[in-house]
């Protein structure tokens, strides 16, 4: 028993105490982020303020913009948090929930959904096709690369996954049953929130939230990992049970992500970045920041595609990517300067 | 790679397979109900009395008519409706219907309030019906059911039959069932025009469409180009869906007609995209060249015959350049 407690301070002191630090300026953002996306809504004439028609006000607030706002915060923090997560399993700065193949595979899922035409008969069977083939990727992740895998395999696996996944989603797109069709799979691949329901909520929450709690499961572990496999293993984490544990949980989490907005990039890859040099490095305290802080981007993104000059709207994994990839670069290059990454 | 890894995954492939029939399942039960839906004129009937009790503001310029109003987010569907509707019903059109690229319309379009397609937007026009694309705007149309509006989903038309179904789906659920059958035998007159104009040798032809597609069989466009006299040869090859356009098609069988539809003023560069092949120039220097906008292409609508009345006047000047051909090469011979 002391053994056990002496172990865990011995991954440092500061992982029992809660930090409040990064929260005092993440909570107050997000909270900011989730009002105005309530706040700002989008007519023909573009940007709106407020509600409006007060006869409209309420269907608008319920049932348009505070289903849009929850997923935006719901896929936004599992986008942060599986990118820490993953950057912390795979102690490699460039990994990102697409890395494993969750992503690819829920957009293979919703694309054979339009491919056989039944997205246009429900807006639920898209996510379910979407969730379906995440688990599917998740399985040929685990079959492939084995219980006591090495993580190159499974980075490897996660890999050819992808690349699997994108031939047979490019086939689907080439054999779409009609122009029409095609573009709306393009479309739908540049990742939305755009006129989800509650519907989405409901069916993204309940894969979301154990796909949470399998990558908290594995805080600790990643943590022992900072110190080396072997280490972690000595500690009582034996690095395959948090391996699985985060792809397991991202599987989940992501998939259920993709499966109702379509593919959001960067927000992975670039909130553990934003909060590192904050926050510090050990992935168990990046977790949480990291959930709120990817909630706190993905809300800001999708207000600023409301904000836009009037015309159809933009996608928000275009936006997502807009906002990212200038700020990784500048990240990038100011630890170029100063050799670590 | 152990056994029980490779079962595990196994397993879990399974139960993706099982998850995707399951989908499968339940898109088939509303696919089934949708089919039901809209169109059906059970359903339809009853969507004018259902709104009606829905508290709302008289409008400004419905004034004193009953028609239910309408909205469209779909560009297809924007043209059917102004064609159907009566002006007073429209609340707004999606923003395409105004662009005279896309539609065949525009000018007509532009009078009213233009939507780009979002739930918030049409739920602030407050329309009676909402006429949309069964293809485009899936989570839109969902979230507008949801919200208690009439939605009715046009399929994209692939034959001219289509286009009749349509205006009277449309006209069905907007309550203008007479003008709708007005519109059915004005096309069903103009048809039979054309047939009894149509000529036994008809003339070879490809369409060049942006992007350097072409018509593809069977298709409303390929029916247009047959009612019109012309042979469609990318089609006869075999070519399927919305196949592109191959250079050897074209130099195994050289058009009399090759017809551009226009888009953006991609007049030149899309000829020059698809003629760029030195082989093909020769042949395209040879055949009668036609331009038809891509808009009167892209929709199945009443107005998609004056395509007919165009390709019969490109046909017209094929003939004239075979007959002069033939004549030329005729009279080659005799001087020999």
């Amino acid at each position: 028993m002391s053994g056990t407690t002496s172990d865990t301070a011995g991954l440092g002191g500061a992982a029992r105490r809660f930090d409040v630090a990064p929260y005092v300026l993440l909570v107050p953002l997000l909270l900011v982020a989730f009002v105005l996306s309530l706040w700002i809504g989008r007519t023909s004439t573009g940007p709106m303020l407020g509600f409006g028609d007060p006869g409209v006000a309420g269907p608008v607030l319920v049932e348009i913009r505070m289903p849009r706002t929850l997923l935006a915060l719901l896929v936004g923090g599992t986008l942060g948090l599986a990118g820490a997560a993953l950057q912390g399993l795979l102690r490699n700065p460039l990994a990102e929930p697409g890395l494993l193949g969750a992503s690819s595979g829920a957009a293979l899922g919703a694309v054979l959904v339009f491919y056989f035409g039944l997205a246009a008969a429900d807006s639920v069977v898209l996510p379910l096709g979407g969730v379906a083939g995440s688990v599917a990727a998740l399985g040929l992740l685990y079959g492939l690369a084995g219980r006591r895998a090495d993580l190159v395999t499974v980075v490897l696996a996660g890999i050819a996954i992808n690349a699997l996944a994108a031939a047979l989603t490019s086939l689907a797109l080439n054999f779409a049953p009609s122009p029409y069709a095609a573009l709306e799979i393009l479309f739908w691949m540049l990742g939305s929130l755009a006129d989800r329901s509650v519907v989405h909520v409901l069916l993204a929450l309940p894969l979301m939230l154990p796909g949470w709690l399998l990558i908290g499961a594995a805080a600790r572990g990643l943590d022992a990992l900072t110190l080396g496999e072997d280490a972690a293993a000595s500690l009582g984490f034996p690095p395959a049970r948090t391996q699985w544990l985060v792809i397991g949980g991202t599987a989940l989490s992501v998939g259920a992500a993709v499966a109702v907005t379509g593919v959001v990039g960067f927000v992975g890859l670039v909130v553990p970045h934003m909060l590192r040099p904050w926050v510090g490095h050990h992935p168990r305290r990046l977790l949480v920041p990291c959930f709120v802080a990817g909630a706190t981007l993905t809300l800001l993104a999708d207000v600023a595609i409301r904000m836009m000059p009037p015309g159809p709207e933009l996608k928000l994994g275009v936006v997502t990517a807009l906002i990212g990839a200038p700020f990784f670069l500048q990240l990038i290059l100011r630890h170029g300067r100063e050799g670590n990454l | 790679m152990s056994p029980r890894g490779r079962a595990l995954g196994v397993l879990a492939v399974g139960t993706a397979a099982a998850a995707v029939v399951a989908a499968l399942l339940i898109g088939g039960s509303p696919g089934a109900r949708s089919s039901t839906e809209g169109p059906a004129p059970e359903r339809a009937d009853t969507a004018v009395p259902l709104h009606a009790a829905r508290p709302r503001a008289p409008a400004g310029p419905r004034g004193g008519s009953s028609l239910p109003t309408v909205a469209s987010i779909n560009l297809c569907t924007d043209q059917l409706v102004l064609h159907v509707a009566d002006p007073s019903q429209i609340v707004t059109l999606s923003w395409l219907a105004a662009d005279p690229e896309e539609s065949t319309l525009a000018e007509d379009a532009a009078r009213y309030p233009l939507n780009y397609g979002s739930a918030e937007e049409i739920l602030r026009f407050d329309p009676d019906v909402v006429i949309a694309g069964s293809y485009t705007n899936s989570f839109t149309r969902a979230l507008l059911r949801d919200l208690g509006l009439t939605v009715v989903d046009i399929e994209p038309a692939s034959s001219l039959d289509d286009i009749e179904t349509h205006v009277r789906q449309v006209a069905r659920a907007i309550g203008r069932i007479e003008r709708g059958e007005e519109l059915v035998r004005e096309m069903r007159a103009r048809i039979a025009r054309h047939r009894q104009r149509l000529d036994s040798s008809p003339v070879a032809t490809v369409v060049v469409r942006p992007g350097g597609f072409t018509v593809e069989a069977p298709s409303l466009a390929h029916e247009l180009m047959t009612l019109a006299g012309l042979r469609n040869l990318p089609a006869e090859r075999g070519l399927d869906r919305w196949g592109s356009l191959s250079v050897e098609t074209l130099l195994h069988h050289p058009p009399e007609l090759l017809v551009f539809a226009t888009y953006r003023g991609g007049d030149a560069s899309l000829a020059n995209a698809v003629l760029a092949h030195p082989a093909i120039e020769r042949i395209a220097a040879r055949a009668v060249t036609a331009a038809v906008p891509a808009s009167m292409w892209s929709c199945g609508l009443p107005n998609s015959l004056d395509a007919v009345a165009r390709l019969e006047r490109a046909a017209d000047e094929a003939r004239r350049a075979r007959a002069h051909a033939s004549h030329r090469s005729a009279s080659a011979r005799t001087l020999r």
